[in-house]
């Protein structure tokens, strides 16, 4: 007759995508110059960068690049000295392109295959917020393939379809301890697909200015059939069903581009990128368990994104016949409004400095390096779910090396 | 290819940047306008860590001053130490442990009988049995004693009655003389903590109004007068904390007249209520139909219900007529809820006036704990209420604190330190701290 309704918890696990899962590392040139790119022909990359401007490439291309990432954040407790970091963890995004036409002709083909959104997070399984978050790893690699026509001499456009394949492994703790006291662990662990396109204007009106306009649609992924996995004290597994699984749909938001290359001189470029993102697309996220109990029930938690715009500038110098100096920089305003910051990826706006260096080792075969430093500003809220309070500030080092062979 | 050596070694440079972590600046620590060094805890069973209506070693290493002594070091706070059960003697006076949950999600819980550190049961002339423990004979920083009242704290003989308090006394009962108040007061402290008084309302309602007294609220200002003088006397800052609603817990509200009602019903649609015994005025009890206004104690034994009774009327279902009420000791009636409510109010307005005219901090556990039980309490992504187990706050016993549920009353304790004497006492990790075991 102690009849309790036991434990309906409004916990489980909630997966965020913040400005902080843009991944802008499509093509070590363009990252060496702020990860500008829209409005220049640099190499394959352009297939993301702007498929317009594919068709002017003078050559074959086939090229691969990776940028180890790694993101250090530190969340200080509101009300205490306590820092809590982020485990040393490495991403890996790449990219890989192949771009293929008759010489000098008006159209060329290419494939991209890239990772523009993803998170690498491991704060531990002990920290303050571990209710909220352990850890999260998650991937979106898009497969774009790719059609660029010259329209005439000053204009050209391409576009491409985007397969995206998903992947999200995310742990939390469960604030439901054994009899030794341990919490229970929950893990959501899925792959999915989605699908989205690529398009892109090239306008090239003297030897002096390029001009880029792109588009990157939504792409909405949609992970179904997710392993959802609650390890909890035996006396209380029934309200935790196993094998679950979940379905979540997550759309990963378009984004608008506007690039401008200048060229004063032979040995000097430089560019002007300016990116909306349509984050406003992201005003919830659902849960939906397969199996439900009154312990677990489907989540549905507000986002209210708003559109975060990115301002980039960088150059580039050609030092010598073989070598180019690169550097750039840009800004970036986050997309996560007061309130909703989570530990998943501590958003706040942030600014980055590139460089990079670039070298012909033989006629054909280029090889790029590229290294960006990233600070989010330090940011103290008090998140509106969990409740979980205080100050992130967080730093990114991402290297990059990339070789490419033209012929 | 100078440039390009420089620029290499930029590039190295910025990857050794890499090694360096991300670090956020926090205000120094202070003690601001109060003295950690020696901080002393006065108070009943909450203060002595008490939970699943025993006090063992687990919970003793878990009670609240323990956690806000923990973080008083980095602001010039001394060591801290507490009677302690030895290990050998872990379990102390034995407490509940969850055992399972029954087919209907009724938890079953059972008592932890080894271990224990009871001494002797030793029965005092004119009192009854009093439950003796092993001796504690080091130094005391916790001086919370469970079971004592306000009303006890000068009262002589006192050391000879409740055990929890003669464990910590050199003599044996029943030959202690020395009262509560000078016992603590006894040596130099900078700082005190003082949560007494909940016992001089919560005896009575626990006992349903049947076994104990509320304290006559005239007795409990003067005494509150004298123990708040007696504890500044020497210059010694402090906080205290005014007595929870004791109908907010869940010993009140877990087993509900409608629920046991309902259970009635689901054998017997035919009857209509269930019938206590409860107060009219005075001391005068008549039976009468229950409502939900009438409070139903947590460790009552719902399989009474409907169970023959002899009555000159002949045998009578328990419970569910006007001649075979529920007992007066399972029921904190209406109007004995509200006896108790005003002597709670009348307590906290002693509490609240006696410390602001001391300057002393105040951390309002009343509206704090109301607050919780009327909207619950989201902290670190947990999701905290005031029912019984799912709750999380509460322990098995329904009236004392988890682990968790201490964090968070040690948290607002400092919060309102802090907030008086202008110190930064970092609050504590309430996810570092446990909350119900489940097998």
């Amino acid at each position: 007759m102690k009849k309790i309704l036991l434990l309906v918890l409004a916990l489980i696990p909630v997966l965020t995508f913040a400005q902080g899962f843009q991944v802008n590392l499509e093509g070590q040139k363009q990252i060496g110059m702020g990860h500008t790119g829209t409005g220049l022909v640099q190499d394959g990359a352009s297939a993301f960068f702007n498929p317009g401007a594919m068709v002017l490439l003078p050559e074959n291309y086939i090229q691969a690049g990776i940028s180890p990432l790694l993101f250090k954040s530190d969340f200080n407790p509101a009300g205490t000295n306590v820092q809590d970091q982020s485990l040393n963890k490495v991403a890996t995004p790449f990219n890989f392109y192949a771009v293929w036409g008759p010489k000098s002709s008006w159209w060329k083909l290419g494939l991209g295959v890239y990772t523009p959104f993803g998170g690498l997070t491991d704060w531990g399984k002990s920290w303050q917020g571990k209710y909220v978050l352990e850890s999260l790893d998650l991937k979106a690699i898009y497969f774009q393939p790719t059609l660029s026509i010259k329209i005439n001499k000053v204009f050209s456009i391409g576009g491409g379809f985007v397969y995206n394949r998903g992947s999200v492994d995310l742990t939390q703790a469960i604030p439901l301890g054994n009899s030794s006291g341990q919490d229970g662990q929950a893990e959501l662990k899925g792959t999915g697909k989605g699908y989205g396109w690529n398009a892109g204007i090239f306008i090239k009106p003297s030897s002096k200015i390029s001009i880029g306009l792109t588009h990157r649609s939504k792409v909405s992924t949609t992970i179904n059939n997710g392993n959802a996995i609650f390890t909890v004290p035996t006396s209380l597994q029934s309200g935790f069903p196993q094998p679950n699984s979940f379905t979540s749909t997550i759309p990963l938001p378009a984004t608008n581009s506007l690039g401008i290359g200048l060229y004063p001189t032979d040995k000097w470029t430089v560019a002007f990128d300016v990116n909306l993102v349509n984050w406003n697309v992201y005003k919830v996220l659902a849960f939906d368990y397969k199996t439900n109990t009154s312990s677990l029930q489907d989540t549905y938690s507000q986002r209210n994104y708003k559109n975060a715009v990115t301002l980039r500038a960088g150059a580039q110098y050609k030092a010598t016949t073989k070598t180019a100096l690169r550097f750039g920089g840009g800004y970036a305003t986050t997309a996560v409004q007061d309130g909703y910051v989570t530990p998943e990826a501590p958003d706040a706006n942030r600014v980055y400095v590139t460089a990079g260096l670039g070298y012909k080792l033989t006629k054909g075969l280029d090889v790029d390096v590229s290294f960006e430093y990233e600070h989010l500003m330090s940011r103290t809220q008090t998140n509106i779910q969990s409740q979980l309070s205080g100050t992130f500030k967080t730093n990114v080092y991402i290297p990059g090396i990339s070789l490419a062979y033209h012929w | 290819m100078k440039t390009l050596k420089h620029f290499i070694y930029i590039i190295i440079g910025l990857v050794g940047l890499a090694a360096c972590k991300p670090e956020i600046n926090t205000p120094k620590p202070s003690h601001g306008t109060a003295n950690f060094s020696r901080f002393i805890a006065v108070g009943n069973s909450l203060t002595a860590g008490y939970a699943d209506g025993g006090l063992y070693l687990q919970g003793q290493l878990n009670s609240y001053p323990a956690i806000m002594a923990k973080q008083m070091l980095s602001v010039g706070g001394g060591t801290f130490t507490q009677p302690l059960f030895s290990t050998a003697q872990a379990n102390g006076s034995g407490y509940l442990q969850l055992t399972g949950f029954s087919s209907t999600g009724s938890p079953i819980t059972a008592p932890v009988t080894s271990n224990l550190a009871v001494r002797e049961i030793l029965p005092v002339p004119g009192f009854g049995n009093v439950t003796l423990y092993s001796k504690y004979s080091g130094d005391i920083n916790n001086y919370g004693v469970p079971g004592i009242k306000l009303l006890n704290i000068t009262y002589a003989p006192y050391g000879n009655l409740n055990g929890f308090y003669e464990r910590l006394l050199p003599g044996d009962s029943p030959t202690n003389t020395t009262p509560y108040l000078a016992f603590i007061t006894a040596k130099p402290f900078t700082f005190f903590s003082n949560w007494l008084g909940n016992n001089d309302a919560l005896a009575y309602a626990t006992s349903g109004g049947a076994g104990d007294v509320l304290t006559d609220p005239t007795t409990f200002a003067a005494l509150n007068t004298l123990l708040i003088n007696t504890l500044t006397a020497t210059g010694a800052k402090g906080v205290v904390a005014t007595i929870p609603d004791v109908t907010s817990i869940p010993y009140f509200n877990t087993v509900t007249e409608g629920a046991i009602l309902a259970g009635v019903q689901k054998a017997n649609p035919t009857v209509t209520g269930l019938y206590i015994n409860a107060l009219v005025s005075g001391t005068n009890y008549a039976p009468r139909v229950a409502t939900p206004a009438d409070l139903i104690v947590l460790t009552f034994p719902t399989s009474k219900i409907g169970q023959p009774v002899s009555t000159p009327y002949g045998n009578l279902p328990y419970g569910l007529t006007p001649y075979t009420p529920i007992d007066n000791q399972y029921v904190l009636d209406a109007n004995e809820v509200t006896l108790t409510e005003n002597a709670v109010t009348a307590f906290n307005t002693t509490i609240v006036s006696t410390a602001n005219a001391k300057g002393l901090a105040v951390f309002d556990a009343y509206t704090f704990l109301k607050n919780i039980k009327l909207n619950g309490l989201v902290t670190n992504g947990i999701s905290l209420n005031s029912n019984y187990i799912s709750g999380g706050l509460f322990s098995l016993d329904g009236v004392h604190l988890t682990p968790r549920g201490y964090a968070i009353v040690a948290n607002e304790f400092i919060k309102a330190i802090n907030a008086k004497y202008g110190s930064n006492i970092p609050l504590a990790d309430v996810a570092a701290y446990g909350g119900i075991k489940f097998p």
